[in-house]
């Protein structure tokens, strides 16, 4: 049915720069992980209970599963979109209904060793049901029907993980259907008329969309010091284990901010701090490059891409990795509220990984593929 | 497979994304962030490496040891010893304030100290004290308090469980008012000692010696800085100055003695709830025994129901802790002593001078043209003024304070109103009417000599009519007899009489007299300090012998002792009592032994007869010093 095996020129265009950019990522999250998991000076602990270990071994499977998904034509997934995209939305229900609630958010499938964070996938589905929605409809939206089906597919998961609440996931939900609008060529004035819809309807969501805790963030970051116990306590930790750290940093598990504690998450959302306590300036910079070619591979497979189907599958990732990245180091920065979301490839966590990797794989689907469906 | 090769015709359009918007997107945000970098971690770097540091960094005082008492053989009267105590971190309390207060919702449970009250002290403490810091807000808890403080502190961000000196005292109840105790400072208290090093919840002496010798005993508190995690758990002591232990007092004050005559006075107080008594070296002012009754346990001040035991302290009528022995009442016979010193130097009577005194009442035709009736506890007959002063003749001084107009006895100066300023010089000079100087905290009172100039500026205003302002010839008569406004503290009586008894030194009283430090080293011997009284020694020889003549044969023979000859003065000072009844303050002060004095005692007793109720307690006094104490 679909080109299942690959032809040996196939298999040659496979992006190996890309997937080393990407394992550099992880490595480098390793270490981080490690400073920030465990006292300075000690050794790490061969066990499934340290992070390291355990991020460790989700990057192993998760690499496997971007190497099975690279062999996979992305026109099966696109094929099973629709099945994607209701699996996804029944499974978000079923964790309001009986997922783990933690830190006052509903974000878990606790499976035992592993916490499923369904919200991770459902990226995915919204990448995969909206490119197959576009491409189905000629390849752009210069409807204003197809505009607003799109617009219409994006609002359930969006809504689902609102209300866990994850207003960090929600967001990248809105910048990935943003993207994909732009790029697909939506006509200027159905932008300029949505746009001035949603203006007016920000007031609304304010009033009964938000909860308090969610304000209280926001305008924690425009007066981070009015509350430094609470809710402003990790952005002001933050920002000065990132200032202190100045251009070199103060020096792998040398930082007192993180080795003290006075670091909260050093391992997930505030692994940034970490980084630019102990390697500064330049270790931000070295990272942010990372981003850079890992970003400039992506867009690279969107550029090659045989089909409006496999390039809006590559810009939906792209999309969805910038912003991530791109909020995650704001959070840490004090310049966006906090918003619990992971730093891509870096952060420890097994649903993030997992699902950027299979994101990777269906670039690396997209590049290998690409002469098959050139339209020429 | 319909459905499945219309999607495949569908999905293979040719691509016309348009990238270079996510270019755009990618150059913008990574610019945000890279500028962000640059600000925090190159331009403002110091501003975060400083708050790193305030962070981790955190310096201490290192309170010094306090300083010890000891009593004139060495016996320590004071110890320190650990108590507990709950503190709050103000920069680690929640802002929010329902977050606070359920805080303190937990805390009321184990401290039993009401939430709302917590509330107040914090509020207070962040107005008035400081924004940030750490406050005690209950001391001294029990044992299961700080066990249950101990296991809950991870739970409650920002409480700590402190343990901290307090003090213990050794010596009895008998020592409570000279010792003192220590509290918590005030605001205005810290004003002053923060720039000493003093942090805010250090206890101070309040009272006695406490606070007399706070500064010497508190010693130099040293400095820690220490490296903290975000738990405020220690990690590591950077630097440290140790501190300078206090230094030790050294007393003159006999322990045995002082609790001797504390039981003495219990004992034979009758119906008093007041007694006080002063032992007093006669030749260097050293205090060998201060008693004032009724006393406290000075320990409840570092109990854990402090507040419950201070509150009965405050609301006894006795008010017990009162220093009475420093503070004032109508000395009564007691003060005949400064009036025939008066007469004598002034001349207007030598030891030969004899008065009739016939009558129990005596009709007095004033200088201002009225008759008082004055009256004698007994017919003395005719009396000299050696034995007047021992049998305590009211008449005879009457006579020779006021005078007597028909008997031609002009009293102590030209007229009614010089009488009493002469009186009030030679009393003055003896120290009355203002304080003695005494090593203990302010509670000394200056007590009060009367004089015409006084009364007309302390009795103007609206409250008082005119005649209640003018000098009368009666005020000047009972002013000779230690009665009317006359006023003085049994301290005061005490060193009046070691200037009898020295030959004229007026002595400063002392409780320390001396100062070592932590390992035993003389710091500082007190001296003795005197001044001289315009009476000469002929003149109070006089005294002196009216007084031998007491307790030989006069007033005061229940103070005799045996074997050996002192001497001394009742006095039975009548008061109108809070009842409106007339009542007496009973006194006993004098000397021992006669020929060479040693001590002095002063008995003073709320209610009672001066030679009944005072002098046998003297006479018990004087017996245990000859006996037991001479030889030290």
């Amino acid at each position: 049915m679909f080109r299942g095996t690959q032809t040996p020129q196939e298999w040659a265009r496979f992006d190996y720069l890309l997937v080393l950019i990407a394992l550099a990522l992880v490595a480098y999250g390793l270490i981080l992980i490690h400073s920030g998991s465990t006292e300075s000076g000690e050794g790490l602990k061969i066990s499934f209970n340290s992070p390291v270990i355990r991020q460790g071994i989700f990057a192993i499977g998760s690499l496997v599963a971007m190497i099975i998904l690279s062999r996979l034509d992305y026109h099966a997934l696109l094929h099973y979109a629709w099945w994607i995209y209701g699996i996804t939305i029944f499974l978000l229900i079923l964790l309001l209904i009986i997922g783990q609630t933690d830190f006052g958010s509903t974000r878990w499938f606790d499976l035992g060793i592993f916490q499923l964070q369904p919200s991770e996938f459902a990226k995915i589905s919204l990448i995969l049901i909206l490119a197959r929605l576009i491409s189905d409809r000629g390849g752009d939206l210069k409807s204003l029907k197809t505009l607003l089906f799109s617009l219409l597919l994006s609002i359930p998961p969006l809504f689902l993980v609102f209300i866990q609440p994850d207003l960090g996931t929600s967001i990248i939900f809105i910048t990935i259907w943003v993207g994909l609008v732009f790029v697909a060529g939506a006509t200027r004035r159905h932008l300029i008329i949505l746009g001035a819809f949603f203006l007016a309807l920000i007031p609304f969501i304010w009033t009964f969309g938000v909860e308090d805790y969610q304000i209280e963030r926001i305008s924690v970051v425009l007066n981070a010091e009015e509350d430094p116990l609470d809710s402003g306590y990790n952005p002001i930790q933050a920002q000065i284990a990132i200032g202190s750290g100045g251009l070199f940093g103060k020096g792998l598990f040398e930082g007192e901010q993180t080795q003290l504690n006075f670091l909260k998450v050093p391992t997930k959302d505030f692994i940034f701090s970490v980084l630019g306590e102990e390697l500064g300036f330049l270790g931000a910079i070295l990272l942010l490059g990372l981003f850079l070619l890992l970003l400039w591979r992506i867009l690279r497979a969107a550029q090659f891409s045989g089909d409006t189907a496999g390039q809006l599958l590559a810009v939906g990732i792209v999309t969805m990795i910038l912003f991530q990245l791109f909020i995650n180091i704001a959070v840490n920065l004090g310049i966006f509220p906090v918003t619990g979301l992971p730093l891509p490839f870096v952060s420890a966590g097994g649903s993030s990984l997992l699902t950027l990797f299979i994101s990777l794989g269906i670039v690396q689907s997209v590049v290998i593929h690409h002469r098959a469906y050139r339209q020429n | 497979m319909f459905r499945n090769a219309k999607s495949r015709t569908a999905l293979r359009n040719r691509p016309r994304g348009n990238l270079r918007i996510l270019w755009i997107a990618i150059i913008i945000l990574f610019a945000v962030l890279l500028i962000r970098l640059i600000d925090m971690q190159i331009i403002n770097r110091g501003d975060f490496a400083e708050k790193a540091q305030n962070n981790r960094i955190i310096q201490t005082n290192l309170p010094a040891v306090r300083g010890l008492i000891y009593d004139r053989s060495g016996n320590p009267l004071v110890d320190n010893t650990v108590s507990f105590s709950a503190s709050i971190t103000l920069s680690l309390l929640p802002v929010d304030e329902q977050k606070r207060y359920r805080l303190y919702l937990q805390l009321e449970k184990i401290l039993d100290l009401p939430a709302i009250e917590i509330s107040n002290q914090i509020e207070e403490f962040e107005k008035k004290i400081s924004q940030s810091g750490t406050l005690i807000i209950a001391r001294n808890l029990s044992h299961e308090q700080a066990l249950m403080l101990e296991q809950s502190t991870p739970d409650l961000i920002g409480v700590a469980l402190e343990m901290a000196a307090q003090r213990t005292y050794l010596g009895g109840s008998s020592l409570s008012h000279i010792l003192g105790y220590m509290g918590a400072q005030t605001e205005i208290e810290w004003e002053e000692r923060k720039t000493q090093g003093y942090g805010f919840n250090e206890l101070v002496g309040k009272t006695g010696l406490e606070a007399f010798y706070e500064n010497i005993l508190h010693g130099t508190p040293g400095k820690a800085v220490t490296e903290i995690n975000a738990y405020g758990s220690k990690i590591q002591i950077l630097d440290e100055i140790a501190p300078l232990p206090g230094q030790n007092i050294h007393l003159s004050i006999d322990l045995k003695l002082q609790n001797h005559i504390a039981e003495l006075l219990e004992q034979g107080r009758g119906e008093a709830n007041i007694a006080a008594a002063v032992v007093m070296d006669a030749n260097t002012g050293e205090i060998l025994a201060l008693v004032s009754l009724p006393n406290y346990d000075n320990n409840i001040f570092s109990s854990a129901n402090r507040d419950e035991e201070y509150k009965k302290l405050i609301n006894d009528p006795n008010l017990p802790l009162l220093n009475w022995s420093l503070n004032p009442a109508a000395p009564g016979s007691t003060f005949k002593l400064v009036t025939a010193a008066a007469a004598l130097e002034e001349g207007r009577a030598t030891a030969e001078t004899s008065y009739n005194v016939d009558s129990l009442a005596h009709e007095f035709l004033g200088f201002d043209g009225r008759t008082y009736q004055f009256f004698d506890w007994r017919i003395h007959g005719l009396i000299n003024l050696t034995e007047a002063i021992a049998w305590s003749s009211n008449i005879y001084f009457y006579m020779l304070s006021c005078g007597f107009p028909r008997e031609e006895l002009p009293g102590l100066g030209d007229d009614v109103e010089q009488s009493a300023v002469t009186l009030s010089y030679y009393a003055r000079r003896f120290g009355l009417g203002s304080k003695t100087g005494i090593d203990l905290v302010a509670s000394e009172s200056p007590g009060l000599i009367p004089t015409p100039e006084w009364k007309r500026r302390s009795r103007t205003g609206p409250n008082f009519a005119a005649t209640e302002r003018e000098w009368y010839y009666a005020d000047t008569c009972f002013m000779g007899i230690g009665q009317g406004d006359v006023t003085a503290t049994p301290l005061q009586i005490a060193v009046m009489t070691a200037a009898i008894a020295n030959n004229g030194k007026l002595l400063t009283p002392r409780i320390a007299t001396k100062i070592t430090d932590a390992e035993g080293n003389l710091i500082e011997q007190k001296p003795t300090v005197s001044t001289k009284i315009p009476v000469s020694q002929k003149n109070l020889e006089v005294i002196r012998e009216g007084m031998r003549q007491a307790v030989e044969n006069g007033s005061a023979t229940l103070a005799k002792i045996e074997g050996i000859q002192t001497a001394g003065k009742t006095g039975t000072a009548e008061f109108i009592a809070s009842d409106g009844t007339t009542k007496e303050h009973a006194w006993f002060t004098g000397f021992a032994p006669f020929d060479s004095p040693e001590i002095v005692v002063t008995i003073y007793l709320d209610l009672g007869q001066g030679s009944l109720k005072a002098s046998p307690i003297a006479a018990e006094i004087m017996r245990y010093y000859l006996s037991k104490m001479r030889d030290k």
